[in-house]
């Protein structure tokens, strides 16, 4: 429902974008029949509709997700969590509009991640090499000011202020306990993927998902042949697991698996974070897990306690409820 | 340039206003003397500010918007002298814990409250296990060990301890000392029990303490339960103080992963514990969303004169004072000082293993390795899920199988210690779980799609309303205090007003692996006594085989204090050396920080005991600085009675 809306505005800017899609070849799928279901639909006087409208003018549309990136990020979150016999997936809980707000705010921002230079992404022992860095301002300053020994610590070298520090990494033996430990550390520490430590991009979020999804595209096009959002389902996984496994090639900064991280990451949580961030619609991603959200067990009368909820031993199922919810029936209604 | 704008001289200047500077400022004040508090942030008023708002695992969890900004100031870290240290970038998990507190009660605006205390044994670790296993056994367990006492015993400390429990209204029921009396030399026995009485108890707790009653221990005796210690209050309250205190309501948005503030103040924090009262003195001046830069000292360089800070608009103040009392978060009090050139910095010397000066010295991890030795199982206990539970309460641990309280002789692997072992706390990991504590893994042996397609999603159906849990630990001993850990100032990286970050060089050590080695196996016990089904023991970690990349939430140590002067200050009432006005004290000062190796268990059930362990030296400090002002005019040497 809430998919098709999206598509209806698609719909509606397709005439002034089509030039421009068809210069940077870029395949918008065009909707056919789905377009006068659609009038139907709204022309019906049904409470669905109605609620639909609202939403129209309240959360559905996008602000940062540019045509083709609507398109192709759509396929992928329904790729992640597909509407299936289970229940609803990231297409009926809107993922699509959590992501889309997230990249026009602070997120997409980076607004409140330490950006400054240099960036040096992380180097394991795999990928070694001496790594060389010159040292701020702010530390030469330091070192005349104290005149005292702020050097770096240890195997870090490099006395003059405005000499470069060499980091050749180390091979180390430790014995403990009687037993010898055989270290070999990188230049860098070996972050995991999505550890606060792995970002380490000269560019924000939003550039981060703008670079590595034409990257993801331009990967199913030559490789599966055609673009992601006419692969097979199986195949439309597949790609996302290539990324995982970091098989693509052609794309090495930023590394495929980072973006898959990403995108794992952020399709999730907007089907499980508070609807007021513009997914969770209808709180369907909460019902599926079974959260009752801000519902502390009397929300619609139920009438039981959350201390007593707390030292059951099996679970009780509540209707959930948002924040937008709670806050309403805090302050007698809004 | 701008002018420096000149502020009125005080007694005390309180730099960050924390657990610790909380204590110093209210005892201060209320005796009489001019106090100020600076901090970076605001000063949240609880019922204002989250009572509507918290409930919100994007905007707490990953968007910290309660938590200090990285852009304003980051860290950098590595796990050897010899790489090169990546900037923290951003929140999120698995590294989410860095996440430090910003503005009136720091870090205790989002921990889960878990507050035991440390036992006597932890005190004096390097003493007793030189004479129970030799002379030389620390330093063969330990590579490059720097592994140093406390300046006082438990004993000695164990009136601190009920001060500050009754400040901050702890809750439990003793700590499982078999004759709680002074003579028990390995459990923190109580001369007074908490003053709140613990939360109510699940029947995970319930199951966990019948069970391992009737169950020996290593040490040949019963095991001995007792109520998790938690800081967040379980009835209405009013301290010494005067401050009264309201009750938890069990909103299930509170400690773990997401770290939620308290919207009633049930959550021990000294924004609602010990300020009020400083505030309501009149002695007290609390000056926020200032950035302390530097410690100016007299020309002859033993003295703090005044502290300097940016107000929001950028205004250079100056701040005087007579005693400076630096009760900042961990790193950035080392760091700060660093800055300043107060004290002698630490230097590593990769080539001999060893280290110089004290300042950033011997920086240990409170935590478990997030790869590890592990043991778990299955029960048939259900519940709701809520996002963090209750962050401390409702379990039931044990302090058996913790320090030296059973015979480390002839186990191999070799290790010293142990940790506390709790089972039962309110069932946590909610939605944000799956985002936040790495639930968003890549493709493996149990997922092969990882996090996406339908047969994971189908893994997520009901996941927060079990009918079954699982049960076990991920153990491990002490992190022990080695010349390779430290804090520095990074190079290359600078905070938003161009000075140097901190740097952390760390890697865990052998004694937090091998320690597990040995727990797995009594855990086991216990859990199949519990009649948990399918009780595994994962593969054995080795050490050195997994490697930090999270950081900061239970880092300790730095800056200790003990009494060789060599290696940390030289007095027992946390001044630094050289510099008799100038006290420090922190979650991560003190040498034995790193004693209370936790256990934690799929509820996440791990005590912030480092900061119980500090909070009783903020009331030695406190003392101290009573006793030098009293004797500042005369220059009586206090200090040395």
């Amino acid at each position: 429902m809430v998919s098709q809306t999206r598509r209806e505005f698609l719909k509606l800017g397709l005439a002034a974008a089509a030039s421009a899609a068809a210069a940077s070849g870029i395949e918008i799928p065009l909707l056919g029949n789905q377009n006068s279901n659609l009038q139907n639909q709204l022309n019906s006087a049904n409470t669905q509709v109605t609620n639909l409208k609202t939403k129209l003018n309240t959360v559905t549309g996008f602000v940062s997700l540019n045509i083709s990136e609507q398109s192709l990020l759509e396929s992928i979150v329904e790729t992640i969590i597909p509407s299936d016999s289970t229940g609803p997936g990231a297409k009926e809980a809107g993922v699509i509009y959590f992501i889309d707000r997230a990249l026009a705010g602070d997120y997409g921002q980076s607004a409140n991640m330490f950006m400054d230079a240099p960036h040096n992404p992380p180097r394991t022992p795999a990928s070694a090499g001496p790594l060389t860095v010159k040292p701020s301002t702010a530390w030469a300053f330091l070192q005349n000011y104290q005149q005292t020994a702020y050097l770096p610590a240890g195997g870090g070298g490099g006395v003059g202020a405005a000499n470069p520090i060499p980091y050749p990494g180390a091979s180390r033996t430790y014995t403990a306990g009687g037993t010898n430990y055989t270290v070999v550390y990188g230049v860098t520490a070996s972050p995991r993927v999505g550890s606060g430590i792995n970002y380490q991009y000269p560019v924000n979020m939003r550039e981060f998902w703008r670079i590595s999804l034409a990257a993801l595209q331009a990967y199913s096009k030559k490789y599966y042949s055609g673009n992601y959002q006419t692969l097979s389902s199986a195949n439309q996984l597949q790609v996302l697991k290539d990324l995982w496994a970091n098989t693509p090639k052609t794309q090495t900064n930023p590394p495929p698996s980072d973006f898959a991280y990403e995108l794992t990451f952020m399709t999730w949580a907007g089907f499980l974070m508070d609807p007021l961030y513009g997914g969770n619609q209808n709180m369907v991603g909460w019902d599926y897990v079974g959260f009752n959200g801000v519902n502390f067990g009397n929300f619609y009368g139920e009438g039981l306690d959350q201390k007593t909820l707390m030292v059951a031993s099996s679970p009780t199922k509540l209707k959930p409820a948002s924040l937008a919810q709670y806050q309403q029936q805090a302050t007698g209604g809004a | 340039m701008s002018t420096v704008i000149q502020e009125t001289p005080v007694d005390v200047v309180c730099l960050g206003v924390g657990f610790m500077s909380g204590v110093v400022a209210t005892e201060l004040a209320l005796a009489g003397n001019s106090v100020v508090g600076i901090t970076k942030g605001p000063y949240w008023d609880y019922v204002n500010d989250y009572s509507t708002t918290k409930y919100d695992e994007w905007g707490v969890g990953l968007g910290r918007k309660y938590d200090s900004p990285l852009p304003l100031q980051s860290t950098t870290i590595r796990n050897d002298s010899s790489q090169f240290a990546l900037p923290v970038r951003r929140y999120t998990m698995p590294i989410q814990y860095h996440a430090l507190g910003h503005g009136v009660g720091g870090a205790a605006q989002h921990y889960g409250g878990g507050m035991g205390r440390f036992g006597p044994w932890a005190y004096e670790m390097a003493k007793r296990t030189s004479s129970a296993y030799g002379a030389g056994f620390l330093a063969s367990i330990n590579p490059q060990d720097d592994t140093h006492d406390w300046p006082l015993t438990y004993a000695q400390y164990e009136p601190y301890y009920v001060e500050w429990e009754k400040a901050h209204g702890i809750c439990g029921n003793y700590n499982g000392s078999p004759t709680n009396s002074s003579s028990d030399v390995n459990y923190p026995w109580m001369s007074q029990n908490y003053p709140l009485p613990p939360h109510p108890m699940t029947p995970l707790a319930q199951l966990f303490q019948s069970t391992v009653q009737g169950m020996t221990a290593p040490n040949g005796q019963k095991y001995n339960p007792f109520p998790s210690v938690s800081a967040l209050s379980s009835q209405p309250y009013t301290n010494q103080y005067g401050v009264a205190v309201n009750p938890c309501v069990y909103d299930g948005y509170c400690g773990g992963l997401c770290d939620y503030a308290c919207e009633t103040g049930a959550k021990a924090n000294a924004a609602y514990r010990t300020i009020p009262a400083a505030i309501k003195s009149g002695n007290f001046t609390l000056v926020t969303n200032a950035y302390i830069y530097r410690l100016e000292l007299n020309p002859s360089g033993n003295q703090v004169v005044a502290a300097h800070y940016y107000d929001a608009q950028g205004n250079d103040h100056r701040q005087p004072g007579t005693v400076f009392f630096n009760g900042m978060w961990g790193y950035n009090m080392v760091r700060l000082m660093l800055l300043s050139g107060l004290g002698t910095p630490y230097v590593y010397n990769s080539g001999t293993g060893t280290g110089t000066g004290t300042v950033g010295r011997g920086l240990t991890n409170g935590y478990t390795p997030y790869r590890g030795t592990n043991v778990s199982g299955t029960v048939n206990i259900g519940g709701n899920s809520y996002p963090a539970g209750n962050g401390s309460g409702g379990g039931v641990s044990v302090f058996d199988l913790m320090d030296d309280n059973f015979s480390h002789t002839n186990i191999s692997p070799p290790f010293i210690g142990g940790g506390l072992f709790g089972a039962g706390g309110y069932l946590g990991g909610g939605p944000g779980n799956i985002t936040f504590a790495g639930g968003v893994s890549a493709p493996n042996a149990t997922n092969p799609n990882g996090a996406m397609g339908s047969a994971f999603k189908a893994t997520q159906q009901n996941k927060y309303l079990p009918t079954k849990q699982s049960v076990g630990a991920t153990p491990f001993a002490p992190d022990l205090p080695t010349f390779m850990n430290y804090i520095d100032l990074d190079p290359h990286y600078t905070d938003a007003y161009g000075d140097p970050v901190s740097r952390l060089t760390y890697d865990w050590t052998p004694n937090t692996y091998n320690g597990a080695t040995y727990l797995v196996n009594q855990i086991k016990a216990i859990l199949t006594q519990m009649g948990a089904t399918s009780v595994t023991v994962g593969a054995t970690v080795a050490p050195y085989s997994a490697h930090n990349d999270w950081w900061g939430h239970h880092l300790r140590g730095g800056l200790r204090i003990g009494t060789d002067p060599n290696a940390g200050t030289a007095t027992a009432w946390a001044a630094l050396s050289g510099y008799n006005q100038l006290y420090y004290n922190s979650n991560t000062s003190g040498f034995n920080y790193f004693a209370a190796g936790e256990i934690t268990n799929t509820t996440g059930n791990n005590a912030t005991a480092g900061t119980h362990a500090a909070g009783p030296q903020s009331y030695r400090a406190a003392e101290g600085i009573k006793k030098y002002l009293a004797n500042v005019a005369t220059n009586v040497n206090y200090l040395s009675s």
